[in-house]
């Protein structure tokens, strides 16, 4: 069995159908954003299932606060950094191109 | 307060429609709080819900287990709702074509950085293996990180929280520390914010302008469809 999630091959494969047919159909585009907007709703029976794991929450309190803060910071700071360094010199004009 | 009559509110509570006809109101609410608080990061309408229902759910004795699978329809939206992120990713199509090099070189960077740093501190830090397979798909966007963190083992509702925090951490740090970096590129701070912090770091990127706005959710999208293909497959491969 594929241990790549399901809803990943499905978003790969409807990618891949948008891209044979040239354009998104009408409804499917309405549908997207309309769905999308409230994804946020949609995690919230798995998210309450934290309360079985509290205990955990405690004991690896530091490591958890310390992954979260310094991962997140240190990822954004890094990809700044880098992805900075090396495109200096050749971004004059993309950004303006980027729109339209 | 004292429990609710156990035998017939815990048959109340297997209904779907108390189950979701609790969860939907609550979304609402949080909406509305969030707006009012002129959109504040913290007050994530998803961490919001989740709290309203957990407090819910104490506050009548009723068990997760109970709600969970009275609320599963909710639950069971999420996988096409993220097969559903192809409509964004096609519309940017042609912004990938323009900008290849600085995004393959974002994500070259920040996907394996978003997993080694989470993992590693908290490795560092003595945290269970549980903790650190959970965090591994932090950066990811909701949808995806609970798949990848069911996929490697991990714990999909400690994943979903860990994905929230680490998305209001990004959106409330995040620009700040691009900004301290001397970076004047709206690209890479888009990218940046939405490889480093998925979706919610990618509406506080929108408020730096469309194009940081559509390089952040290209590096949420691209981001999560491949650390979805990769990371189970490198997990598989490591030595047991």
């Amino acid at each position: 069995m594929l241990p790549v999630p399901g809803p990943v091959i499905a978003l790969v494969l409807l990618y891949a159908n948008l891209t044979w047919l040239g354009r998104i159909p009408e409804n499917l585009g309405a549908l997207a954003d309309r769905i999308l907007q409230n994804l946020g709703l949609l995690f919230v029976p798995a998210g309450a299932g934290i309360v079985a794991y509290v205990h955990l929450l405690r004991t690896d309190l530091v490591a958890i606060i310390a992954a979260l803060l310094g991962g997140t910071i240190v990822t954004i700071g890094l990809v700044g950094v880098i992805a900075d360094r090396l495109t200096r010199g050749q971004q004059t004009g993309v950004v303006h191109d980027a729109t339209t | 307060m004292r429990p609710l009559d156990a035998p017939a509110w815990q048959q109340l509570a297997g209904l779907p429609s108390v189950a979701i006809g609790a969860t939907v109101p609550a979304y609402v609410i949080a909406l509305r709080l969030q707006r009012r608080c002129a959109g504040s990061p913290i007050l994530n309408p998803t961490l919001v819900t989740i709290l309203l229902v957990v407090g819910l759910l104490q506050l009548t004795g009723t068990r997760y287990e109970t709600y969970v699978r009275s609320a599963s329809f909710i639950h069971f939206m999420l996988g096409p709702a993220v097969g559903l992120l192809a409509v964004p990713l096609f519309r940017q199509t042609a912004l990938i074509r323009a900008s290849g090099v600085v995004i393959a070189i974002a994500l070259a960077i920040g996907l394996p950085a978003g997993i080694v740093t989470a993992v590693g501190l908290a490795w560092l830090l003595g945290g269970h293996a549980e903790t650190l397979l959970s965090l591994a798909p932090k950066s990811l966007t909701t949808g995806i990180a609970i798949g990848v963190s069911q996929a490697i083992g991990g714990v999909p509702a400690l994943t979903a929280v860990f994905v929230i925090l680490t998305g209001i951490i990004g959106a409330v740090c995040g620009p700040a520390t691009v900004r301290l970096m001397g970076i004047s590129d709206v690209r890479i701070l888009g990218l940046a914010m939405g490889i480093g912090s998925h979706g919610i770091g990618t509406a506080r990127a929108f408020q730096f302008g469309d194009v940081a706005g559509a390089f952040s959710s290209l590096g949420m999208s691209l981001n999560g469809v491949l650390t979805a293909v990769l990371l189970p497959l490198f997990i598989t491969l490591l030595p047991a």
